[in-house]
């Protein structure tokens, strides 16, 4: 195809609008390679969705190594099936086995697990299923229009601009991301502070690299995020262990909904769907957020609200459509401006990096491969998936039926050979089980560990921009305020700093 | 606190050690503020901690630690075919389960199977330690 393209300027995704890119994405996602990684990642994303203990952000981290040999269009788009196809994965277990694979899918353990105890088990799963590829379908049609304009309007931005953005995506998630405050900015903190060990990068000074030589590469992503979730997941497993969990078989004829449930999900499934993409908009915790959202919403539109919680099924198909669309919102900022504003999508800003590609808003025009045979990938998956969840569903659940040690015992495995195959270094591994334990004992103490990864993937580009706007500007650190989009920006910034604790204090004030 | 020996530069040349010494700024303020709530008892109140576990889950967790520290100390001399099949069963017999015959098989066969899935399959140049070199 590439001879439609034959100069990679900045003026071709001026004049061409968007049926033709996503005609030219589908030329590459279908070509073979491309088209494999897309149904390894999402059969891997299903895997680990199903699998509690190992959630989307380890298996990428865990998979980032193996694409080293692949093109960075191959990586991504294998890397952006295991962040979808989770939201697939979740909802199996938290129906069957009330417990829930992934955290997005916490709020589906509510309604699902009791319609699986009505006997409905199969009617929830295979909503869940439809309302995903619903909702994820839309998602990507959004994602596609909205996308490229917002990459032109961020061509304007200079270094002020993109230091703002950053700062308020981070202030941002720390604070949506529930908890405290406090301890969310300290995670920040301690990733702004992991991403500046290494190589400075203007005068290339080593810091904080106590002599280590391989510090000087900075610390890796990898070893981090699977300490943090991987490790530190099975630690925190390992610590309350029970025996195999009950799970309710399901039939394969059982898995048609009654005509009558359709009609209740197919609403739900829209409205989660739109409202899905526009929280994975907003920076922090998307997917997760867009769950309890959309349950609330239903709960209070419902003329029936009494059956939340005894097994309604608009409970199971609105939250579950809207985490699907959620993550194809969360790939509207790292597709359009090169900053990702949650810790998925900060995962895949790290596999762009590690292949040598420089995101920002000139990636699609640029590498109008990488953009569109994304977008194109991903209405692909979600069919895979469809495919994969309906028929396939009970092979998936059975996964649950290995012994839990023996699970544990090869994801542990799985993260020490993944990282210890980033550069073949022992420190990494080292630095891997620091952040197992360090994982371990932030999450008891109920530390947001999300801002971590993202303030580690951030950081550099957080240093960079603030730098160079000093520079441009003579020193003058007004720069950053003066100008109207990082006035505007930081000002929403400091009203989420500003705002969470009144709503707060006015909430307990009530109360009492 | 090692951002001070870096050098700071001027305002529109700024220096490698202005970005961590704000960060270092940002990062004290924020463990006083938590230090003095907690001192308060607030914070282990209003955000429901878990308290950490006693007894044998405690021990499960240290163990399972050191399980792993020890892998990665012994990686380079033992090899990772040794090292992982030690792992795997000091992680199945840790997270109970009782039978040592199924705990030393599972062992030895994952650690064969991982070892030539790693190596041969993704390339991947794991130390081959005293078995196989």
């Amino acid at each position: 195809m590439s001879w439609m393209f034959p100069s990679p300027g900045a003026s071709f995704s001026l004049d061409m609008d968007s049926l033709q890119g996503l005609a030219y994405g589908f030329g590459v996602a279908l070509g073979g390679a491309n088209l494999l990684a897309c149904l390894l990642g999402v059969f891997v994303g299903t895997l680990v969705g199903v699998l509690p203990g190992i959630g989307p952000i380890g298996a990428m981290a865990l998979l980032i190594p193996s694409t080293f040999a692949l093109g960075p269009t191959t990586a991504l788009i294998m890397l952006a099936g295991i962040y979808y196809g989770s939201m697939y994965g979740g909802s199996t277990t938290s129906i069957l086995v009330n417990v829930p694979g992934e955290a997005a899918s916490v709020v589906t353990t509510i309604d699902g697990y009791q319609m699986a105890r009505k006997g409905r088990a199969g009617a929830a799963l295979a909503v869940s299923a439809v309302g995903s590829f619903v909702a994820g379908t839309l998602g990507i049609v959004a994602l596609m229009l909205f996308a490229p304009p917002l990459a032109q309007v961020a061509l304007k931005f200079g270094p002020p601009e993109y230091f703002a953005l950053t700062l308020v995506g981070l202030i941002f998630l720390s604070q949506l991301g529930g908890g405290s405050a406090v301890k969310s900015f300290l995670m920040v903190g301690f990733g702004l502070m992991l991403s500046a060990v290494g190589m400075e990068p203007i005068s290339g000074l080593p810091r904080f690299t106590f002599g280590q030589l391989q510090l000087a590469q900075g610390v890796e992503l990898v070893p981090v995020a699977m300490g943090l979730y991987g490790i530190g997941e099975v630690l925190i497993i390992a610590e309350r262990i029970t025996g195999i969990p009950q799970m309710i078989r399901v039939k394969f004829r059982e898995l048609f909904p009654t005509t009558e449930e359709w009609k209740r999900a197919f609403p739900p499934m829209i409205r989660g769907g739109v409202l899905g993409f526009f929280m994975g908009l907003i920076p922090g915790p998307a997917a997760i957020l867009s769950t309890f959202t959309a349950y609330a919403l239903e709960k209070r539109i419902s003329r029936h609200p009494e059956e939340f919680g005894r097994g309604a099924i608009e409970g199971v198909a609105g939250p579950e459509s809207a985490n699907n669309s959620a993550t194809a919102g969360a790939m509207v900022p790292l597709l359009a401006l090169g900053v990702p504003f949650a810790p998925a999508t900060a995962m895949l800003l790290g596999a762009l990096i590690i292949h040598g590609v420089q995101p920002g808003p000139l990636l699609m025009s640029q590498k109008p491969e990488i953009f569109w045979g994304i977008v194109a990938s991903m209405y692909i998956g979600n069919l895979m998936l469809l495919i994969l969840n309906l028929p396939l569903v009970g092979v998936f659940a059975s996964i649950l039926n290995l012994p839990q040690p023996l699970l544990l015992g090869l994801i542990l495995l799985l993260c020490l050979v993944g990282t210890f195959s980033v550069n073949n270094s022992l420190l990494d591994i080292y630095i891997l089980i620091g952040m197992g334990g360090a994982g371990y004992i932030l999450r008891k103490l109920r530390f947001d560990l999300a801002p971590v990864i993202l303030a580690l993937v951030l950081g550099p580009m957080l240093e960079k921009t603030l730098r160079q706007s000093l520079f441009l500007a003579r020193g003058d650190i007004r720069v950053i305020v003066t100008r109207p989009i990082t006035a505007f920006l930081l000002l929403m910034g400091l009203a989420v700093i500003i705002l969470r604790p009144l709503l707060q204090w006015s909430k307990r004030f009530r109360e009492k | 606190m090692g951002s001070l020996h870096l050098p700071m530069g001027s305002a529109d040349r700024p220096g490698a050690g202005v970005y961590p010494f704000l960060v270092a700024i940002f990062l004290i303020a924020l463990s006083v503020r938590l230090l003095i709530r907690s001192l308060k008892g607030k914070e282990a109140q209003e955000e429901r901690e878990e308290p950490f576990p006693q007894g044998k889950d405690l021990r499960r967790v240290v163990f399972l630690g050191l399980a792993l520290t020890l892998f990665a100390i012994l990686l380079r001399p033992l090899g990772y075919g040794i090292g992982s099949a030690v792992l795997m069963g000091a992680t199945l017999r840790l997270l109970g389960m009782p039978s040592w015959k199924k705990i030393i098989l599972i062992s030895i066969v994952s650690a064969a199977i991982s070892y030539y899935l790693f190596v041969y399959v993704l390339d991947v140049p794991l130390p081959r330690g005293i078995l196989f070199s």
